[in-house]
């Protein structure tokens, strides 16, 4: 911002915007860019650090399952932890109103094998054929 | 945004009030700064499913050595491929190179794991070139 004075008379301050406008243009579309508005079903859970499938383009939308480190089922992150049997009601009525069945189970690194393979049986059981299974990339130096 | 001529000095030039873009401007980005959650970047694994039940056309040998078996022994965790006890991902994935790909892989995983650890398997089994894996939960 530069600020100039001109003496012509009256003096008139003038501010020089432009570039502060630019880069405020440029932050609020950066946030706007990255902003995530659907972390809503993506509980704050540690990832397996693995490369995946290295998939490429967006990921569709579908049905997240999330596992926390200490076992609770949480299908997102305004909601209490769910019951197996609460699971399987949910899943039902996703699967009924879905074509194409996409479901993601985000499984905390730590979490307990037990729940996961549970949560399998309910999937499979439910039709579900495969799963995606969430991976956090590692960072590369 | 406003527009208005101003008379100078005989000739008109133009001024344009921008105070109220500004002001919208700087709010949104206060309200993108503070909604904003940086998100860490999300890969998968897309494994088949499938339980014991299903499987249990075939007897335990129908699978060896195409299935790795994630298990806890003695504290430790271990993958085992046939009768070769492995205890990384990298081991694994070699061993599993040797294989042939086209028939696939099963992932079975026991209590007392790692999620962390049998998605490692899922992983190497990935990388080792094999198109197909299918995860089997263990029976209890």
């Amino acid at each position: 911002m530069r600020l100039t004075n001109r003496a012509q008379g009256d003096r008139t301050l003038i501010l020089e915007l432009t570039s502060m406008v630019d880069i405020v243009f440029l932050l609020v579309i950066f946030f706007m860019v990255t902003s995530d508005f659907a972390r809503d079903a993506r509980a704050e859970v540690s990832l397996p650090r693995l490369d995946g499938e290295q998939m490429e383009g967006m990921e569709e939308a579908g049905m997240y399952i999330n596992l926390d480190e200490h076992g609770d089922i949480l299908l997102s992150t305004s909601e209490p932890p769910v019951s197996l049997e609460a699971l399987a009601e949910r899943l039902s009525v996703y699967l009924a109103t879905e074509g194409a069945p996409l479901v993601t189970l985000r499984a905390d690194k730590q979490a307990p094998i037990v729940i996961f393979n549970e949560i399998v049986r309910v999937l499979e059981a439910s039709g579900v054929s495969s799963v995606r299974m969430a991976t956090e990339v590692p960072s590369r130096p | 945004m406003r527009f208005s001529m101003k008379q100078e000095r005989g000739g008109k030039r133009l001024v344009m009030n921008m105070t109220s873009l500004i002001d919208v401007t700087f709010l949104l980005l206060v309200y993108f700064m503070v909604s904003t959650v940086m998100a860490k970047p999300e890969d998968r694994l897309t494994p088949t499913i499938q339980t014991q039940n299903q499987s249990a056309g075939g007897s335990d040998a129908d699978f060896q050595p195409q299935s790795v078996d994630v298990l806890l022994v003695n504290g430790v965790q271990v993958y085992q491929l046939g009768q070769q006890t492995m205890q990384t991902q990298q081991e694994l994935r070699q061993r599993l190179s040797g294989l042939p790909v086209d028939l696939g892989v099963f992932i079975r995983a026991g209590d007392g794991v790692s999620v962390g650890f049998t998605m490692a398997a899922m992983q190497a089994a990935r990388d080792a070139g094999f198109k197909q894996v299918t995860y089997v939960p263990l029976e209890k």
